[in-house]
């Protein structure tokens, strides 16, 4: 009976950490880049909110906005007020799904090729987007990595004529946010 | 000197006191937090509490503002080798937040979040929940539950 009953518990303890084990962060990084002819434009973000379910593929992203540090001051303030038009539309998110969940193995080490589909919304739009990345699992730690560009008048945002040759009509987007097991 | 010069000479010297203005506003450097005089001076419950009641009286009181937070640090988080984040955790109203999704998840547990800057971050990994703390830092307003303070540095 007592075997039985470790072998019970053991069972569920595997089952939990395999089937059930939810990832989580509040420290992800989000890094865009704007190439334009005039100017070259980097912002950091280190507080992206993510969390990432195993067992079913969902994984969510949250960004707050105005956490994007540039490296001139007149920058950060044009893409909050004049861009982004931040204290209006504070966050953005993405909420999808791993497509090819069957092949990545959360338990073992190693680089997973990972596609994700969901929906993007910045600047209050929404839009449908379907992304290839990787997913890096590494002693217990999952770590996304992506890289794609978006078109800011997807999302939008005008960028006036005046300022065209120092805003990149793409913006290139990394994501390398690394997600701890939820305790 | 014939006058046309001396108008010439005026002229190119307004000319280059008003280039490096511009040149001096377009490239100004980001604001220096630590050595900024602080707007207010809060404790991070009540600070918290405010952006609770009513979040758009406070974004308009506090967001982008230097502010003071005192307060007991409820965890020490160390991400990575050059980042820390001290983390006042408030209560949340648990029947306001969804269980079944990840969203959900993400903000079950919120509060203030202050990311300290490099050259603070070994004194921060030392606070602990039984010593009051002043910290001061850049208010970047909310992300889900959580209140995001950034270019943190200890006061007291």
């Amino acid at each position: 009976m007592k075997t039985l009953f470790k072998i019970i518990i053991v069972l569920l303890m595997l089952s939990s950490n395999v089937f059930a084990q939810k990832y989580i962060t509040k420290n992800g990084k989000i890094d865009f880049y704007s190439d334009a002819p005039m100017e070259k434009i980097e912002a950091k973000n280190n507080q992206v909110k993510a969390a990432l379910d195993a067992a079913t593929g969902d994984i969510v992203f949250q960004v707050l906005i105005t956490s994007f540090e540039f490296p001139k001051a007149l920058m950060q303030e044009h893409f909050n007020e004049n861009y982004m038009e931040s204290p209006k539309f504070p966050n953005s998110t993405f909420k999808g799904k791993i497509i090819n969940l069957k092949d990545i193995n959360f338990t073992k080490n190693g680089k997973y090729n990972a596609t994700i589909e969901g929906d993007l919304t910045i600047h209050g739009v929404t839009k449908k987007v379907k992304q290839s990345g990787t997913i890096e699992v590494k002693d217990g730690k999952v770590i996304t990595y992506c890289k794609f560009n978006i078109l800011v008048k997807d999302y939008g945002i005008n960028i006036p004529n005046a300022v065209a040759g120092k805003i990149a009509e793409t913006v290139q987007i990394t994501v390398d946010v690394a997600l701890d097991p939820k305790k | 000197m014939k006058k046309w010069l001396k108008i010439l000479i005026i002229i190119a010297v307004i000319g280059i006191i008003a280039i490096i203005g511009v040149l001096k506003y377009i490239n100004k450097p980001n604001k220096d937090i630590e050595k900024a005089k602080a707007e207010y001076t809060l404790n991070a419950d009540v600070l918290y509490k405010e952006y609770t009641l009513n979040k758009a009286k406070a974004d308009s009181l506090y967001n982008g503002k230097v502010i003071e937070i005192t307060g007991n640090v409820s965890k020490i988080e160390t991400p990575s080798d050059t980042m820390v984040v001290a983390v006042f955790t408030q209560k949340q109203d648990t029947s306001q937040i969804k269980t079944d999704d990840l969203l959900g998840d993400l903000n079950a547990e919120g509060g203030l979040r202050c990311t300290m800057l490099p050259n603070h971050s070994e004194a921060a990994k030392k606070l602990t929940p039984e010593i009051p703390v002043k910290i001061k830092g850049l208010c970047n307003g909310m992300a889900g539950t959580d209140l995001i303070i950034e270019k943190c540095s200890i006061v007291k």
